[in-house]
């Protein structure tokens, strides 16, 4: 089993290698941070550097849910699939579980971890703030791509309030 | 006994982190200063008023921490706030640069509190 602190490094260097083109610091959609959510203004680069690494984050969720174990051949609901990503998944990658998981039962769903591990070194507060949604969109991904994988199609964005706490809301694409 | 002050320093000699805690308002240093020198290496040394603790490891990086008399030596003390303080909140955060002054908050606060929480740490300097 590798060191789990090589692929939070790894992370790290993604998100820097992305950032060190782009000087434009205002945030793209799909990620938020603060109370009132991210700026509409300063599209272009930041947008795409999210749209990069959670593209990234899509081909590994991916294959991630290929290749992990699954019990039960065929999930018996759509919560089931969430569950699944909440214990699973999230143990796979992150060596915990979330922390909680809400449902309209309409299709939209909200993962909470409160002390994200790639957030939890960061802050414990609000420093750093401004900077967190970058480490989120590969992860974001993640979730895109596992639940494309099990057959959902979804759009997952997330927000921070405090660090490290995070949410990831799933909301499921009906076509 | 009592801690007055810790400096972090990297392999460039560029100060990562200063704190200070009880830091006597007389300037004054004796001069007559015992240099200890033990077989592992330089590791500490007082004179009349103040003693100097050193920490380095293999990357450079020295944490050095000035005591009161009262205090022997903290190797392991050291240790931890290189390996999990500075390593955990400094190095694995990909938001502090290696190399400059540090600004984590977390960092600092989570420093102040471990060296608060030493038993050779009083509230009042002594």
């Amino acid at each position: 089993m590798a060191d789990a602190v090589l692929f939070e490094f790894l992370h790290t260097e993604m998100v820097a290698e992305l950032w060190a083109q782009d000087p434009d610091p205002d945030p793209g959609p799909g990620v938020s941070a603060g109370p009132g959510g991210g700026g509409g203004g300063g599209w272009g680069g930041q947008k795409m550097s999210l749209s990069v690494l959670e593209g990234m984050g899509f081909r590994v969720g991916q294959a991630m849910a290929e290749r992990l174990p699954r019990e039960t051949l065929a999930f018996r609901e759509e919560l089931d699939v969430l569950k699944f990503l909440c214990k699973d998944l999230w143990v796979a990658v992150f060596q915990k579980q979330m922390d909680s998981l809400r449902t309209n039962h309409q299709g939209t769903y909200v993962l909470q971890d409160n002390s994200f591990p790639l957030l939890i070194r960061m802050s414990s507060g609000l420093q750093y703030l401004e900077e967190a949604p970058k480490f989120l969109a590969f992860t974001c991904g993640i979730l895109r791509g596992a639940l494309s994988t099990l057959g959902i199609k979804s759009l997952v964005t997330a927000s921070v309030a405090a660090l490290p706490a995070c949410k990831f809301q799933v909301v499921i694409q009906r076509c | 006994m009592t801690v007055h002050n810790l400096y972090l320093f990297d392999r460039n000699g560029v100060c990562l982190h200063y704190s200070e805690w009880h830091r006597k308002k007389q300037a004054g240093i004796s001069k007559e200063e015992e240099y200890k020198l033990m077989k592992d290496g330089f590791l500490a040394f007082q004179t009349s008023r103040y003693k100097l603790h050193y920490y380095e490891t293999p990357t450079g990086i020295k944490v050095v921490m000035n005591t009161d008399l009262g205090v022997g030596p903290i190797r392991d003390v050291l240790h931890h706030i290189y390996s999990a303080l500075y390593v955990e909140l400094v190095v694995k955060n990909p938001l502090c640069p290696l190399g400059q002054t540090v600004q984590s908050e977390l960092f600092r606060s989570r420093l102040d509190s471990y060296i608060r929480s030493l038993p050779f740490f009083s509230a009042r300097a002594g």
